[in-house]
């Protein structure tokens, strides 16, 4: 097992390792880290508008490099959310909390610092985690069926929705909405047309990478300029790593010691656990991490563990939802969404079949992970004089550049003006969901899963011969149906209890 | 706003769920799911979510009439709703003025950048509409304003369009 793994990361490495593959990944995780910088420009946004830039790569090299911006921009978007209390992407939201407090406290130095480190630890872990695991899942998957597809795709939507609280019902509608674009097209079972309206360019459907710029690109583009981003002036900041107080003391690393271990665990369960991502990930990190600590009461006031452990988690997330994503061709939230946009752009074929299929291609991403966060760490702390110096950059200047490239890239994909435009009008609705609490990312990955979706209930209806037994005859499908129904019936219960409890109360 | 966006919602579910209904075969022949099925269950389901949407949109926005308080404007409510879901409060970054006037130009600009690409070309475009949007927003500014409409663009169509090799809407000067 262990021999067979080596040989596997050796075969990745000499791919991840090769001077056009370091190359493309050293650009990847640069243009990580700056896309992480910028508020208004997630993972997602910006893996989707350079995936035109990636044409003349060969597939490997150009997931490398697109993998680089996924991940990079965990460790970017945490600088503004220590320094200028504005996190960068939304997996960063929760680093806010205690990583401003720590720099008004005069300590932005040492949270850089631990930062990087939580984000190197939690990656790293997430990625051997990845190694070991991925290829045991694949196979596994490998007996799966369509009943197993459909209730993992179904069990991570209601997972994704049920998690936005009280915005649930919006998170659910959000997802009904991608499902509904994913239908616009031919009908792969029956040839005919759906939603086209006598439209040749719809024939194909809609593209997805033209909504996944607009809802992730201009989309949050507009909400920051509605949260008045543009009419800031530059932040002139100066950190350097030649001041004294730019290091960690030794009592931020004792306290935190198993602050590392646990973000990272909890963060890559969550990863790995379709539809919940890094920003849940680092938010449930964060929980965590104040309630098993005896002092909660220091949390929110510049305590590095609530720092470290957000931190941790949505880096080990970010690398555990590549596990679905490489092993089953599902993937967990909106980023890893358009990786696998990206992944079918490039004729591969996701499922538990690709590492068996293309084992350069899994294993050289895997192996440029390993790489990709030892180079992060070294950016994170000697290039973040640099990093810092980006946000001298006014954001009024910072839109045109997101505008552009997203409009461009949109056109440039297939010379198609019409995409064009259904890139603007995502972009509005976008902006829409973002500002009124609906969820862009379910709608994307609705998307992009809507086709896999319908194909496999159909499926399983055709072989069940109507009666849906698939779903409670096979055992991985009775696990999940019994997940599925957990995850609608408990929020239900709770919600019933906590209106009788008001009841009781207001009797009393 | 959101009531209307609701509402709007509501009314693509509605329409999306007739068409179907209309142009779509809902069984085959043999009494198996063609290809207006699907569809149709998510267009059932869109209906009844977005009714109710609309309904608890509506019943919010009452309330805040009722009280006279109005909530904060939110930086990022789907995050919010996660941190609350999980009792974290992550609205420290909340409260701000809400800017929607420049959101409306901003669009208004964007719309009006893609409408005119393909008459002018995607270089002319990209320059107006960076001329337009910085002396809009960045008045004070103008020999940096237009140092950088020029220069962004030229270096994006020349990634795009030479390095790349990515088709591009020309204008009839040729670039």
């Amino acid at each position: 097992m262990l021999a067979e793994i080596a040989a596997n990361l050796s075969l990745g490495l000499s791919v991840a390792a090769s001077p056009e593959g370091f190359l493309f990944l050293v650009i990847g995780a640069f243009l990580g880290m700056i896309v992480g910088l910028f508020p208004g420009f997630g993972p997602a946004a910006g893996i989707a508008v350079l995936i035109p830039m990636t044409f003349g790569l060969t597939p490997t090299i150009a997931i490398i490099m697109l993998a680089g911006i996924y991940y990079g921009s965990m460790y970017g978007g945490t600088i503004t959310s220590i320094l200028i209390n504005t996190p960068g992407e939304s997996a960063t939201v929760a680093s806010t909390i205690d990583g401003y407090p720590l720099a008004q406290k005069g300590r932005a130095g040492p949270a850089l610092v631990m930062q990087a480190i939580a984000s190197f630890f939690g990656g790293t872990i997430g990625v051997i985690l990845i190694t070991a695991l991925a290829p045991s899942l694949a196979n596994f998957a490998a007996s799966f069926g369509p009943s197993e597809y459909f209730l993992i795709i179904a069990v991570g939507l209601l997972m994704l929705t049920t998690m936005m609280g009280d915005n649930k019902f919006k998170g659910f509608i959000s997802a009904l909405i991608g499902f509904a674009i994913g239908t616009v097209g031919v009908d792969v079972m029956s040839g005919q047309q759906r939603y086209t309206f006598g439209s040749a360019e719809l024939i194909g459907g809609v593209y997805f990478v033209a909504v996944a710029i607009g809802l992730f690109g201009i989309g949050e583009l507009l909400h920051c300029i509605l949260n008045g981003q543009h009419r800031q002036p530059a932040k002139r900041l100066r950190v350097s790593f030649r001041d004294k107080e730019f290091w960690p003391n030794k009592q931020d690393y004792y306290e935190s010691r198993w602050t590392f271990w646990r973000g990272s665990a909890i963060g890559f369960i969550a990863g790995v656990l379709p539809g919940s991502g890094a920003t849940l990930g680092s938010i449930i990190g964060y929980s965590v991490e104040k309630k098993v600590a005896k002092d909660p009461e220091k949390f929110g006031k510049g305590e590095m563990r609530g720092l470290v452990a957000p931190e941790a988690a949505n880096n080990a997330a970010s690398a555990g939802a590549m596990v679905p994503l490489l092993s089953l061709g599902i993937p967990g939230s909106g980023a890893t969404a358009v990786l696998l946009g990206a992944f079918l752009m490039w004729g591969l074929q996701p499922g538990p079949l690709l590492i068996v299929n293309d084992p350069e291609f899994v294993w050289g991403l895997i192996a440029s992970m390993y790489l990709g966060n030892m180079i992060l760490i070294a950016m994170s702390i000697f290039a973040i004089p640099l990093f810092v110096k980006f946000l001298d950059i006014p954001y009024v200047n910072v839109v045109p550049v997101i505008v552009l490239l997203c409009i461009i890239g949109a056109y440039a994909i297939n010379a198609s003006i019409i995409e064009t435009w259904i890139l603007v009008l995502s972009g509005l609705v976008g902006f829409a969901m973002k500002s009124y609490g609906y969820s862009p990312a379910a709608t994307v990955l609705a998307l992009v899963l809507g086709s896999m979706a319908e194909e496999t209930f159909l499926q399983t209806y055709i072989i069940s011969q109507g009666t849906m037994n698939l779903f409670w005859q096979r055992p991985v499908s009775l696990v999940l149906s019994i997940i599925l129904l957990t995850i609608i019936i408990v929020p239900i219960a709770m919600t019933l209890l906590k209106k009788k409890d008001r009841a009781n109360v207001g009797n009393a | 706003m959101k009531k209307w966006f609701a509402a709007g919602l509501l009314v693509l579910a509605v329409g999306y769920t007739l068409y179907g209904i209309n142009t779509l075969t809902l069984l085959t022949s043999s009494g198996r799911p063609a290809a207006g099925f699907f569809p149709l269950v998510i267009g059932v389901l869109m209906v009844i979510s977005c009714a109710i949407n609309l309904w608890g949109d509506w019943r919010e926005e009452q309330e805040q009439v009722r009280s006279g308080v109005v909530p904060s404007h939110q930086a990022d409510p789907e995050t919010e709703a996660k941190a609350d879901a999980l009792g974290v409060d992550a609205h420290g970054i909340d409260g701000g003025q809400a800017f929607g006037r420049d959101v409306f130009i901003v669009f208004i600009y964007i719309c009006a950048m893609v409408a005119i690409m393909k008459p002018v070309g995607a270089f002319l475009a990209m320059v107006i509409f960076m001329l337009v949007f910085l002396f809009t927003f960045n008045r004070k500014q103008v020999i940096s304003n237009v140092i950088y409409s020029i220069a962004l663009p030229a270096f994006l169509y020349g990634l795009f369009k030479i390095l790349l090799n990515a088709s591009l809407p020309t204008s009839p000067f040729g670039f």
